[in-house]
């Protein structure tokens, strides 16, 4: 009968609080005699063990057991330790990377687009088909990367608000570029204020949001590199104290028998020697090459990415600053404060600079070095645009700023810039990846070693005191 | 047995209560993606109000009137210089459409202000192919070219009043818009004060804004930096009505079939060409040639082709001279 009475208890639909038990007294008092059983175990225990240990091959039991406990627990720490660090470079190389990856992928595309959308409209009669093209190609990469990236936002909250907010902004900016397109080939002027409505959403509203994004996953990479750089200080301390304890054994026990060396206690200490150089040495490459994949790769990459960043707005503001058609003052103030970014107030300095401090040798280097001349021949073409705009000769002034075809104009120095600095972020992903794959190599078998090694030291402990043990029968 | 049932019997019925309390309603289903605001995106830098609106009733001098219309070019003239140099520089608008904008398929400037210009070219040189150029500037740089002497003339929906008097010269009355309101075909909007309560677009330091602004029935005043940001907003039902000069409205209407102007004009606007202050000759020279567009039928071509349409008939505006 009491059975029926508890029965709703477990099958009940709805997770909540566990019931009540029912108000009886026989129940609790009974629980309490066997906890406090339970509790006296361990005082059972150490007293049993003090009392062994007043004899000889007591005392040996209990050093061996001791002995035996602190092998099996510093080696589990240390292959546990070394098995975390390794999921945390594969999780660095597989996961981490490819996101801030694909977050810079957005920023850069959503910037493009917004270039490329104003360049497409200030061209008279159909739009070249290249920069649709290449319109399209932007819009659909950030929204494959927008993909990629939230389905990380679940386990980095940072991540979740900046995703949602260009996922629903997204949509919205294509539909104003569209109705701008569509109002232009009418011959409408109004398609101009759409297109300046959907660059003021992408300013104001999409690509901050894209720009925290690429901050929260570039933090987070960093912080993951530096966690796999980090120094095992537990796994450490513990096998430290192990070989410690074995020594302090062997001297305790060569002081007591008489015998100098005890080949299972010597073979245990040698185990604990090998898995601390090998640990050591594996550590001191991995954590070198995980950082130099830091410093050569990752850190330049968002030296690079930010210069090509601030290059695309400045971009899209010298060809909105022609879209406005004589209202663009604010739009060619902006471009000279992201031109500084880029090149610095004096055309020596900015983003550019420091990844040339950065990068002094290899493919990138050059690459960095195509980018700042590119940069020079842009700045220069952009004057002349400025300058035939101010001077009325509006249609010239287009001309220069998006014909491709125009050596000295700005559309092919810009487009060099761009791929020049593409070029130096591929070639600094690729160092990143070396530098750390290498790094995740030097970890190889180390963690079934440590394993190994620490089951070797324990059956030494074991083989060695039992040795001395038999004596005693 | 009997009362051991009846134990059992209270505890199920304690069990239950307690279940029942401790899970409540399984409640409502969670909302997976909350969305808080849907709105449109606006236009960059959309405002109230602006205390730095323009205009302003200065009645201190008939501003309509001009110099009187000579049409000889002298030898030492203005207009020599200007034939001299081979092209006639023009400050025109191209965001207006209808009066001053930039065909965006043929990339030509097109419009009832750059008919004027074409037929000051013409009387000048013969003919008006590739004898101007034409440099787009903004309103809030009209008088300083002017005064710059960087170009010849400015034709940009350029209201001749008389705190502009002082500082440049204006031809005769060559255009006569005021302000109207811009709402959707459906709407039975017929005057501002129809608008009371509702948003109302007009560009920042406009006179047009002030007027929303000031009007005793308070119809909400948007402010934005473009005229044809206004269009968006109110294509995209952001504002309810759009008030300005019905030159601009006009030009709106034709870029939208589903808006109409309605209103009549409840303010006067009075175009003029502007001239750089001492070039008084040219002042005369312009006058000339609207005398002379007015007559032959030029001015009521364009009228026509460019603003009848939204706007319907009209005839030119007659010309005072001091």
């Amino acid at each position: 009968m009491t059975s029926t009475a508890t029965a709703p208890g477990p099958t009940a639909p709805a997770p909540g609080p566990p019931p009540p038990s029912p108000p009886d007294g026989r129940d609790r008092a009974g629980g309490r005699s066997g906890l406090l059983g339970l509790l006296d175990l361990p005082g059972q225990a150490v007293r049993a063990i003090i009392r062994s240990a007043a004899t000889m091959p007591g005392r040996l039991t209990v050093i061996a057991v001791g002995l035996v406990l602190l092998a099996l627990v510093a080696g589990l720490i240390a292959t546990l330790s070394v098995q975390d660090r390794d999921d945390t470079i594969s999780g660095v190389i597989d996961h981490r990377e490819p996101l801030a990856a694909a977050a810079q992928q957005v920023y850069k595309s959503l910037s493009d687009a917004d270039a490329t959308a104003a360049s497409a409209f200030l061209s008279i009669g159909t739009e070249p088909p290249e920069l649709r093209s290449r319109y399209e190609r932007d819009i659909a990469e950030a929204g494959a990367a927008l993909a990629k990236a939230a389905s990380d936002s679940s386990d980095v909250a940072d991540a979740a608000a900046p995703v949602d907010v260009l996922n629903q902004s997204l949509p919205v900016y294509t539909g104003l570029v569209e109705t701008a397109r569509a109002n232009n080939r009418l011959g409408y002027p109004v398609g101009a204020s759409y297109l300046r409505e959907a660059s003021e959403l992408m300013r104001a509203k999409i690509l901050p949001a894209a720009q925290d994004l690429y901050r929260v996953d570039t933090e987070k990479l960093i912080e993951e590199q530096d966690s796999a750089t980090g120094f095992p200080w537990l796994a450490t301390i513990l096998v430290v104290a192990f070989l410690a304890a074995l020594i302090a054994a062997q001297v305790y026990l060569t002081r007591r028998t008489n015998r100098l060396l005890n080949v299972g206690l010597v073979v245990a200490t040698a185990a604990v020697v090998v898995s601390l150089l090998w640990g050591a040495a594996a550590l001191v490459v991995q954590g070198s090459l995980v950082g130099s994949g830091q410093d050569d790769g990752s850190h330049r990459v968002d030296v690079l990415v930010r210069a090509r960043i601030a290059a695309l707005q400045a971009r899209a503001d010298e060809t909105l600053t022609l879209v406005a058609r004589g209202d663009g003052a604010t739009y060619e103030r902006d471009f000279g404060t992201n031109a500084a970014q880029l090149v610095g107030p004096d055309g020596q300095g900015g983003l550019l600079a420091e990844a040339r401090g950065l990068i002094t040798d290899g493919e990138g280097a050059a690459k960095v070095a195509d980018a700042t001349r590119a940069a020079e021949d842009w700045l220069k073409a952009h004057k002349q645009v400025r300058s035939q705009d101010d001077s009325g000769q509006y249609q010239e002034a287009v001309d220069t700023a998006v014909l491709e075809d125009r050596k000295t104009g700005s559309a092919p120095a810009f487009r060099r810039l761009d791929d020049s600095l593409q070029a130096a972020i591929d070639v600094g992903r690729q160092e990143f990846l070396d530098d750390t794959h290498d790094g995740d190599r030097a970890l190889t078998f180390l963690a079934p070693g440590l394993a190994v090694l620490a089951v070797i030291a324990a059956a030494g402990v074991t083989m060695g005191i039992r040795e001395r043990l038999r004596e005693y029968r | 047995m009997s009362r051991r049932g009846n134990t059992v019997r209270a505890g199920v019925l304690a069990v239950v209560a307690l279940l029942a309390a401790s899970c409540g309603s399984p409640g409502k289903p969670v909302d997976p993606a909350p969305v808080s605001n849907a709105a449109w995106p606006q236009p960059a830098h959309v405002g109230g109000p602006d205390a730095t609106a323009g205009g302003g009733a200065d009645t201190s001098c008939n501003p309509l009137a001009s110099l009187p219309p000579n049409g000889t070019i002298g030898s030492d003239s203005t207009m020599a210089k200007i034939k001299e140099r081979g092209k006639l520089i023009a400050g025109v608008d191209q965001t207006t459409y209808l009066f001053g904008f930039r065909n965006p398929t043929t990339g030509n400037l097109e419009g009832f202000d750059i008919d004027m210009v074409n037929a000051i070219a013409r009387a000048l040189f013969g003919t008006s192919e590739g004898r101007v150029q034409f440099r787009a500037i903004s309103s809030s740089q009209r008088e300083d070219v002017l005064k710059d002497h960087q170009v010849d003339v400015v034709v940009r929906t350029y209201s001749i009043t008389c705190s502009r008097k002082k500082d440049v010269d204006f031809s005769s009355v060559y255009y006569q818009a005021g302000q109207q309101i811009l709402v959707a075909k459906e709407s039975k909007t017929e005057k501002l004060s129809d608008l009371s309560g509702k948003r109302v677009c007009a560009a920042k330091k406009s006179t047009s804004l002030a007027k929303i602004a000031t009007d005793p029935a308070k119809p909400v005043p948007i402010s934005v930096d473009n005229w044809s940001d206004c269009l968006v907003m109110l294509q995209q039902g952001q504002v309810a009505a759009v008030s300005t000069d019905d030159t601009i409205l006009a030009g709106m209407a034709a870029q939208d079939p589903t808006l109409k102007v309605v209103g009549g004009q409840f303010t006067q606007e009075n175009y003029g060409i502007g001239v750089p202050k001492d070039n008084e000759d040219m002042v005369r020279y312009v006058n000339a040639v609207l005398e002379e567009i007015r007559g032959t039928g030029v001015w009521q071509d364009s009228y026509r082709k460019w603003v009848e349409p939204s706007l319907g008939a009209a005839s030119p505006p007659s010309p005072q001279y001091r």
